[in-house]
């Protein structure tokens, strides 16, 4: 287990320098950061003045390292926009994305798991093609939409629900359906198929043949082994729900990590893109290093 | 002797694309406490569908009929779903042909043990497990306590088997149904499983059903033999009067094919049976095996019984009892 855990820590801790390396070059490479900064009517001594007031006339590596080495001490540099430190953005608009993708990806599970074992179970009846049907649907439906609809249904016909901001907890009721939404079908579909696969397994007979009643046999000896794909799919649906935020909360006005990137990203201000694309990148490899810890719990053959 | 199994006119049938295969056409056996009796058959003579059958675990959309299926006098017919599943790993335990894929690989060798006691009898945990661990020394298996919190992946496939066992002496069954248990083991492990269900069996009276397509096996196991052929049983009896006197022109061949110490020649081919199996799609009437036999005349293609030529051996075959020399053609 320990040896395991090491191996795919160090794995983790190689993506996320990776990441951050790509994300820094391909910013560089998005075209003249110093004319993007002072604007296209600036003059030429205006924009050099820029590019070496900010260091941007060094080589790619140095300019790589110092930023590195800064960062590591915890300096992400200042917003060019808002008048804070880049970190503290981040630690105000984390918070806010993480418990929408969290409680997202909740609702999405608590709908998934349940529906893919019974459309497992029950497979090729009505009740499987209707929880197909829906997959489908779920899917195909963008989530902008689907949030526009529930903003007139519920924030402006009905009135139940703030049409935006996530000031309160009633803020975030329709932006985690709409993720829960997002990432439901895949996780449901991969329930089912996982289960239908692991019921027609050898072990699934041997525990019917100790007389064990159908729901110890499908929830017990069934489920433990199908949810190992399903684990592994969470934790990057989380990932893809937190860096994919940004929809979901331009539409609902909810100032998280998602919004403020689409906001730094049409400012140029780079420093906040930057840190931006670690803190992602960092949570990413993390959530996928837990989801090889649960499965590691849930399968002994991995340990 | 108490009759413990008593199956009469087993049939399973199974929809396919193309019709219905009757993989069990009317098969009658019973099985005394204390004995072993082997189903012997090449593979889809439906051997395992009688099995599953018993156990009640046929694939979905199989349909098991019979006149009557009881054990220890009481009739399996008509039982529910609830019911059968209470005597499932109570009262009959089943050991299959594959340990490596019949575990669940995500539980310890301790939880899957004591599962059918704990479910049957509601047994305790500690007691639960401390029945598992006199059952695993009992069949010489060193270091049981150990054992317990291991997984499956751990273990040997001669140890998993063994664990299968255990797992079906756990709640004392008076019938042990075991379908091919050492077809995935080497020669040496097999001789070994061999043994300790032998040995088991003489110990709890246990009544055993052996299904092999190993008449080696047969004749080292067996106190009764059925022999199976596309569906049916075509000879059955005693295991001696088998062996000494058979029948059954497949059975004949059966045994023609098994190596021979004195038959065989260096560099000699073994005796095999030509031409195949006949599709049990669809009805079929007439001797199964007349396509194969050297013996069939035309009466072979109306509908054959079983008929007893001594008490005890049957045989389901019309020129049986007549000397062979006779048909030259």
């Amino acid at each position: 287990m320990g040896r395991f855990l090491t191996r795919q820590l160090l794995l983790a801790i190689v993506v996320a320098v990776n990441v951050s390396l790509i994300g820094f070059a391909m910013l560089r490479l998005s075209g003249d950061l110093a004319q993007r900064i002072v604007g296209p009517e600036a003059t030429a001594e205006q924009v050099e003045t820029v590019r070496k007031s900010y260091g941007l006339d060094k080589p790619l590596v140095v300019q790589y390292v110092d930023w590195a080495r800064d960062a590591l001490h915890g300096d992400f540099g200042r917003s060019f926009f808002y008048n804070a430190q880049v970190s503290d953005l981040i630690a105000e608009r984390l918070p806010v994305t993480m418990t929408l993708g969290l409680i997202g990806l909740a609702l999405a599970l608590l709908f998934a798991i349940p529906l893919g074992i019974l459309a497992a179970v029950y497979a090729g009846s009505w009740l499987d093609r209707l929880a197909l049907t829906g997959a489908v649907l779920g899917q195909a439906m963008p989530s902008f939409w689907i949030g526009l609809l529930l903003i007139l249904l519920f924030g402006l016909q009905l009135g139940w629900l703030p049409v935006s901001g996530a000031d309160d907890w009633q803020g975030y009721v329709m932006p985690s359906i709409v993720l829960g939404l997002y990432a439901a079908p895949a996780l449901m579909r991969l329930t089912r198929s996982g289960m239908i696969d692991v019921l027609r397994s050898d072990y699934i007979r041997t525990a019917r043949a100790k007389g064990l009643l159908p729901a110890e046999v499908v929830l017990k000896h069934g489920l433990r082994n199908a949810l190992i794909p399903v684990v592994s799919i969470a934790a990057v649906q989380l990932g893809l729900l937190m860096g994919g935020s940004v929809v979901v909360e331009s539409v609902f006005s909810i100032h998280g990590l998602g919004y403020l990137a689409w906001e730094s990203i049409s400012r140029a201000d780079f420093p906040v893109v930057q840190s931006i694309v670690l803190t992602l990148a960092i949570m990413y490899v993390g959530l996928v290093f837990l989801s090889d810890v649960l499965n590691a719990l849930l399968d002994p053959r991995l340990r | 002797m108490a009759t413990v199994l008593d199956i009469r006119d087993l049939a399973v049938d199974i929809p396919v694309e193309a019709g219905t295969l009757h993989a069990v056409r009317g098969i009658s056996f019973a099985i005394e406490k204390g004995r072993t009796f082997c189903i012997v058959g090449e593979s889809g003579c439906g051997k395992s569908m009688t099995s599953l059958a018993i156990m009640d675990l046929l694939p979905k959309g199989a349909v098991r009929r019979a006149s009557a299926l009881s054990l220890n006098g009481r009739s399996l017919a008509d039982l529910d779903n609830r019911a059968m599943a209470d005597i499932r790993g109570a009262e009959m335990a089943m050991i299959f042909q594959e340990p490596m894929t019949s575990l669940n690989p995500s539980f310890t060798i301790g939880d899957q043990l004591t599962e059918s006691l704990r479910r049957h009898r509601g047994t305790s945990r500690r007691e639960a497990e401390a029945r598992a661990v006199s059952i695993l020394r009992m069949i010489g298996i060193t270091a049981p306590e150990s054992r317990m919190s291991q997984y499956p992946h751990q273990l040997s496939g001669g140890l998993r088997q063994r664990i299968m066992i255990a797992m079906a002496m756990m709640c004392d069954p008076s019938l042990i149904i075991a379908d091919e248990p050492t077809t995935a083991l080497d020669v040496t492990i097999q001789a070994q499983i061999l043994r300790l269900l032998k040995s088991l069996q003489s110990e709890f009276g246990t009544a055993l059903l052996l299904i092999t397509h190993d008449l080696g096996i047969v004749s080292r196991m067996a106190d009764d033999v059925a022999v199976m052929y596309a569906g049916e049983i075509v000879e059955s009896g005693p295991v001696e009067q088998i062996f000494r006197d058979p029948q059954h022109p497949y059975t004949r061949g059966l045994i023609a094919c098994l190596p021979n110490r004195e038959r065989r020649q260096v560099g000699g081919r073994l005796a095999s049976i030509p031409g195949t199996v006949p599709s049990l799609v669809g009805s079929f009437t007439g001797c199964a095996f007349r396509e194969r036999c050297e013996l069939a005349i035309e009466a072979c293609a109306e509908p054959v019984t079983l008929r007893s030529l001594v008490p005890g051996h049957q045989v389901r075959c019309i020129r049986a009892g007549a000397p062979i020399e006779e048909t030259a053609a």
